[in-house]
């Protein structure tokens, strides 16, 4: 925008002059351009010079034929109307110069008359101005007007500026300024009409008048401030500026589209400027646009093709710099509405990066035009050279040739020959390269601070293109990286193939091999399968040098590697420079997140999960590669972190395998290591495990061509990403391994496990344990092969059942009695290991810590672990032995574990039952009805100071053979004062013995004292052993307590209208849900409804009482005949009371 | 049927699952190559747009010259991308429609895995059919 001339960038700003008393210009000029709008002034100190205000143009012969008009519009013509014609001329004389002598006033008519003749022809008003000291000073009425008639001139067009009074100078000034916008308004508007009523009469000649008079109008109507009239003008000379292209025939074909251009141009930017001025950034960009469009493919040919574009470019960065300047922003009512039908406008649009870098865009196409255009040139022109003395005519987009003839200078119209050289030499004049880039640069920092990254990286591409054709690699090749990044990750593989085009070459011309061999193979790797696309220059422009994406491009750029790699010349001779800095060999480093990875994959999978140290092992190394041709490789190298398991694969049809330094490695032979495309190559090896702990692949290298080394780091089959690059619907899925399950979950590292202990713990059991007793198991450790050094013990007693805990819940939170209790550990050996023993010996209910003494090869040391139950139970007691080889440290560190188990049965040994043999009865009784009591019942009523039998069973319930030491029955508080207990026959010998299932039975007799209803009796002590046959020298003394039964009582009372027989008050045992019948029999005394004797039945324990409801024991007792023997029985059931 | 059309699918992690080039233009290489550009670069513009709107077509946001990018976009914000020049927006509304419900089948396929490149020459068949029946 800065290239255009100021008066076609400013609005035009009308122009008075002022003549005569220079002393009063500044204060005069100073007070019209403050105006608003502001004037521009034209002050000439004397009347001499009013001359130059004369039409400076030769008098057109008015008689001569109209001629055709050179040019459309003339350069000068703005400036003209802004600098040297006014629209008014204001002549300053002095009061006293007109009206004191004669001689001055003679003067002041002449110079009037000159200043007249000078706007002779012209619209200029002319405006007469006296200026006096003082407003006192009154001027004769008759100078005035003498004066007026000189000047022929309206009275209002005189005035009278005071000079001395403050007040009144600026009165009289601002009348003046007044009188100048009126006459300014109506010259502009007189010549605005002349030139329009042209138009409307269509008065000219030519096509080129009929623009230059639109144009002309439309500034007339800029400086009267008449915008909609201005758009209208220039918005008509547009339209027929368009359709002039193809018409005119004024000048050679490639000047006249120059011109066109040039003044369309104009046009177009006058355009703009007034409708973003106006704030109507709508319709100027919908403006732009159609102005774009119509000159779009007006390129004219092919040679001046870079005049086109560079002015075309230039469409796009003046209207960029507009919007910036006049700070444009979207309509808020446009924005939420992009996209939809209605509305035709882009968001990117209101942007000046978006501008910026279209320019940019057609600027590069102008420098292509431009190559093209100077290869031709160079074969066609070198013979007439560049024309000389060139230089633009008066006419805006002409150029002509300065011819000079001895003294006289001419001007020589130019043929389309000689223009286009001389445009082309001026062409290749500039750099391009640096404006495109800048102009790439504003709008990629623009569209970043917007957030747009991929517009942003678009720009950066183009930056990093003009770098590459400017020849600045490294500059390049750090943008085009930045770029790539993006297309990869979005997978966008035409844009990035392009990408890594740019960048090989860039690597190719800064001899950097490796990025060249990295960028080259991730090129080939590329999924790309268009056609077979031609070659051709212009392609190969337009593409990069990467070429089109082909399937055979990307065979030929991996051929090209490996012929970089064989340092091997190629046909075109390209790859010579990397010989200084290839090095012996090329490493290339693979990880998960590398784009190489489509190059090679190295999937490794362990076939099992855990492996014993030193024991063989099978591993998986399958590798992958997208590279279209196949890929031989002279060696695999796989490294694992234990580097003692690292083998080498070699490749059978390499002739002599080098042998490696690395002793550790262990060298395989393969028959053939070739990778093909997108097919797994799957190796299967057994190796020997290493050291305990973990063993992990790290990476396989593989060497191609010797001098390239491949790392790819190893990745499991299980956590492999898929190539999102290479995901097509069709595409089948190929797995790592042909086992299916270890291809979904195989793993790179495996757990080698910790060597075999080689210590026996022997966990000795004694049958099952007796509720009671202290159960000694005894655990032997016996050392068959390692020395045991910090041993120690871990004992842990669980439930059978499962659950764990030895107690229920329930008992945990009542007592802390356990069911089953870890009382000790007792060592057999010496006394001074057990102070050793003891400082870290720990006991709890169900668990315990020992710590084991050093034992050397061959030794053993065992101790008892005791362990009481307290009720049945099923135990499993889990001992763990753990030890370390040696007492360094870092033998200490790996500890070897032993695992035994063992599980106990708990039994109850003796089970007690007992019964009571009570003396004949001696009350009276009807036989017929006493029932014999079953000899396992429990309930009974003793005897009063009488001696009852009391028979105690005690049965083996176990499979050994027990001992009882004594039985007793230890009689309590209540028992000892109720009744006196005696044993009839103990145990002789000190104990008896009772075989597996066999009874023992005690006898006692019972004599109860008193009469009670309910006591107890005492508690039966057994004092029992395991038989010694067993070896223990600990009698174990159990003492068992068991309760007697209870009693129930009935009685029944007396009534009058009956006898009966049987026991008034008795008593009874009743089991729950059980009857029990009680009989007696009845004899009526009279007849009628009567009342049964009463019953009442206690629970002895609760003293409850139940006594049936008169309904139930009432009788209806018919009159007897003459026989006396009517019986009525009653059966009372009795309800359970428990 | 226009001159110029380029049409690409771009799946919602913004990888092209599929391109096809159905303007009646006789086929070059590098322009392909410029139309891909183009688009890419339009993702910007959908990127911010696609929020801002409940409809799925989205005409002309953006322009390079007199090429312009359409987008649609379907429910799971798969883009269906065209760069045009052609005015017809009934037309490209009406391409965008049944290219999706093809879109859709494509998608019922149990063996089709989302994100994944779709080589189907049935589908490419359609989609430029219906190319040259719109556009």
């Amino acid at each position: 925008m800065e290239d255009y001339p100021e008066e076609l960038r400013m609005t035009p700003v009308s122009l008075v002059s002022i003549v005569g008393c220079p002393e009063l210009h500044p204060s005069i000029s100073a007070a019209l351009s403050s105006q608003q709008p502001p004037m521009n002034t034209l002050a000439l100190p004397d009347f001499s010079k009013a001359s130059i205000l004369a039409r400076s143009g030769k008098a057109r012969d008015p008689l001569a034929p109209p001629q055709a008009p050179a040019g459309i519009l003339k350069k000068d013509w703005l400036l003209k109307h802004r600098t040297r014609v006014p629209a008014a001329v204001a002549a300053l004389f002095r009061a006293d110069q007109v009206s004191g002598d004669p001689a001055q006033w003679l003067q002041a008519c002449s110079d009037l008359e000159n200043l007249k003749s000078a706007i002779q022809g012209k619209n200029t008003k002319l405006v007469v101005v006296l200026v006096q000291a003082q407003a006192s000073d009154e001027l004769s009425e008759d100078v005035t007007v003498a004066l007026r008639k000189r000047a022929e001139i309206d009275s209002r067009h005189m005035i009278v500026l005071v000079e001395q009074d403050e007040t009144e100078w600026s009165r009289s000034l601002s009348k003046l300024k007044n009188v100048f916008a009126e006459l300014c308004s109506a010259f502009y508007k007189e010549e605005g009409r002349r030139i329009k009523a042209r138009i409307e009469k269509r008065n000219f000649s030519s096509v080129e008048l009929s623009i230059r008079y639109c144009f002309k109008v439309a500034v007339y109507a800029e400086f009267r401030r008449d915008w909609p009239e201005a758009l209208k003008f220039y918005e008509e000379g547009v339209r027929v500026l368009r359709e002039m292209i193809g018409t005119s025939t004024r000048l050679p074909p490639t000047q006249r589209l120059v011109e066109i251009k040039a003044v369309a141009e104009q046009f177009h930017f006058k355009i703009s400027t007034l409708l973003l001025h106006a704030g109507k950034v709508v319709e100027a960009i919908l403006w732009f646009r159609k102005h774009i469009r119509s000159y779009e493919r007006v390129v004219g040919t092919p040679e001046v093709a870079f005049l086109h574009w560079e002015w075309f470019s230039r469409q796009f960065l003046v209207f960029g710099e507009l919007i910036e300047t006049t700070a444009a922003t979207v309509p808020d009512t446009l924005s939420p509405r992009f996209g939809t039908a209605d509305n035709a406008l882009t968001e990117w649009e209101f942007q000046p990066a978006y501008y910026y870098q279209l320019a940019a865009t057609y600027l590069r196409e102008k420098r292509y035009a431009i190559e093209c255009s100077s290869s031709v040139a160079n074969l066609t022109t070198e013979a007439s050279g560049i024309p000389e003395s060139v230089m633009p005519s008066v006419y805006v987009g002409q150029y002509v040739r300065l011819f000079e003839q001895g003294d006289t200078v001419s001007v020589l119209p130019l043929s389309d020959t000689e223009y286009t050289s001389y445009a082309l030499s001026e062409a290749e004049r500039f750099q391009d390269s640096y404006e495109i880039i800048a102009l790439f640069r504003k709008a990629y920092e623009s569209f970043q601070s917007l957030g747009a990254t991929r517009m942003a990286s678009a720009c950066s591409r183009g930056m990093a293109i003009e770098y590459y054709a400017a020849g600045d690699f490294s500059n390049a090749k750090q943008l085009f990286d930045g770029v790539a990044g993006l297309y990869r990750q979005e997978g966008w593989t035409t844009l990035l193939w392009e990408n890594l085009g740019y960048l090989r070459e860039c690597s190719r011309k800064l001899n950097f091999p490796k990025d060249f061999i990295s960028y080259s193979l991730e090129m080939a790797a590329l999924p790309l399968f268009s056609g077979s696309g031609e070659e051709n220059r212009e392609n190969k422009i337009k593409s990069g040098p990467g070429g089109s994406p082909t399937i055979s491009r990307r065979e030929n750029i991996q051929q090209e590697v490996i012929n970089v790699l064989k340092r091997k010349q190629a046909p075109d001779g390209t790859n010579d420079e990397f010989d200084n800095a290839m090095e012996e060999t090329t490493h290339l480093d693979i990880d998960q997140i590398s784009p190489l990875r489509m190059v090679l994959t190295a999937s490794v999978a362990f076939h099992d999960q855990s492996v014993k140290p030193g024991s063989p092992l099978l591993i998986s190394v399958s590798l992958l590669s997208h590279l279209p041709s196949p890929v031989v490789v002279d060696q695999l190298e796989v490294q694992f972190n234990q580097s003692d398991c690292n083998f080498v694969v070699h490749s059978a049809q390499e002739d002599s395998p080098p042998l490696d330094s690395n002793l550790h490695d262990q060298v395989v032979q393969a028959t053939s290591l070739t990778l093909f495309t997108n097919k797994w190559m799957r190796l299967t090896r057994e190796i020997k495990s290493g050291q305990s702990g973990k063993l992990e692949c790290l990476s396989v290298k593989a060497t191609i061509n010797k001098h390239l080394v491949i790392c790819c780091h190893a990745e499991s089959p299980a956590s492999m990403e898929d190539f999102p690059l290479w995901k097509f619907e069709d595409h089948v899925e190929t797995l790592p391994t042909k086992d299916n399950v270890l291809a979904f979950s195989g793993q790179k590292l495996i757990q080698v496990e910790e060597p075999d202990a080689q210590v026996d713990l022997v966990l000795n059991s004694a049958g099952s344990a007796l509720v009671g007793e202290i159960f000694i198991v005894p655990a032997t450790i016996l050392s068959k092969g390692h020395a045991v050094h910090s041993g120690e013990l871990k004992i842990n007693l669980v439930d059978a059942k499962g659950g764990g805990l030895l107690m229920s819940p329930r008992e945990a939170e009542e007592s802390e009695s356990h069911d089953v209790e870890l009382l000790g550990v007792s060592t057999v050996d010496g006394k001074e290991l057990k102070e050793e023993v003891d400082s870290i010996r720990k006991i709890q209910y169900s668990f315990g810590v020992v710590s084991v003494p050093t034992l050397s090869e061959g030794d053993s040391w065992s101790c008892k672990l005791e362990i009481k139950w307290h009720r049945a139970k099923s135990v499993m007691l889990y001992v763990s032995l753990g030890y370390s080889l040696g007492s360094t440290e870092e033998e200490a560190l790996l500890r070897l574990n032993v695992h035994r188990s063992l599980q106990i049965e708990g039994q109850i040994p003796l089970l007690v039952t007992h019964q009571l043999l009570r003396p004949f009865r001696r009350e009276p009784l009807l036989l017929s009805e006493i029932r014999s009591l079953g000899g396992d019942d429990k309930k009974c009523s003793l005897a009063m100071n009488e001696s009852n039998m009391f028979i105690v069973n005690a049965r083996n319930c176990t499979e050994v053979p027990l001992r009882l030491h004594s039985m007793t029955i230890e009689p309590d508080d209540d028992g000892k004062q109720l009744c006196s207990v005696q044993q009839v026959s103990g145990i002789s010998n000190g104990h008896a013995v009772i075989a597996p299932s066999e009874e023992y039975k005690g006898i006692f007799s019972v004599n109860p004292r008193a009469s009670s209803s309910n006591f107890h009796l005492g508690d039966i002590c057994l004092n029992w052993s395991r038989d010694s046959s067993l070896g223990e020298d600990q009698e174990t003394h159990v003492i068992m307590k068991q309760r007697l039964p209870e009693e129930i009582k009935y009685s029944l009372v007396d009534s009058q209208n009956f006898v009966f027989s049987g026991a008034h008050n008795h008593a009874a045992f009743i089991l729950p849900k059980s009857e029990h019948i009680v009989s007696h029999k009845l004899v009526p005394l009279g007849s009628g409804s009567q009342q049964l004797p009463r019953i009442t039945i206690t629970s002895v324990r609760y003293s409850a009482a139940l006594t049936p409801s008169t309904s139930a024991a009432t009788v209806f007792v018919y009159p007897s005949e003459p026989k006396f023997n009517l019986e009525t029985s009653c059966s009372t059931s009795d309800e359970c009371v428990s | 049927m226009a001159s110029t059309a380029c049409f690409v699918i771009v799946s919602k992690n913004d990888i092209p699952i599929y391109e096809a080039e159905v303007g009646s233009a006789p086929k070059k290489e590098d322009l392909a190559h410029q139309h891909q550009f183009i688009l890419h670069a339009a993702l910007d513009v959908v990127q911010d747009l696609a929020w801002t709107t409940n409809a799925m077509f989205l005409r002309s946001v953006d322009r390079f010259s007199d090429l312009v990018v359409s987008v649609y976009v379907t429910a799971v914000h798969t883009r269906f991308m065209l760069l045009h020049d052609s005015r017809s927006d009934d037309g490209i509304k009406s391409f965008f429609q049944e290219v999706h419900e093809l879109y859709i089948k494509i998608f019922l396929n149990p063996l089709y895995l989302p994100g994944s490149r779709i080589t189907s020459s049935h589908f490419d068949t359609k989609v430029r059919a219906l190319a040259r029946k719109y556009l």
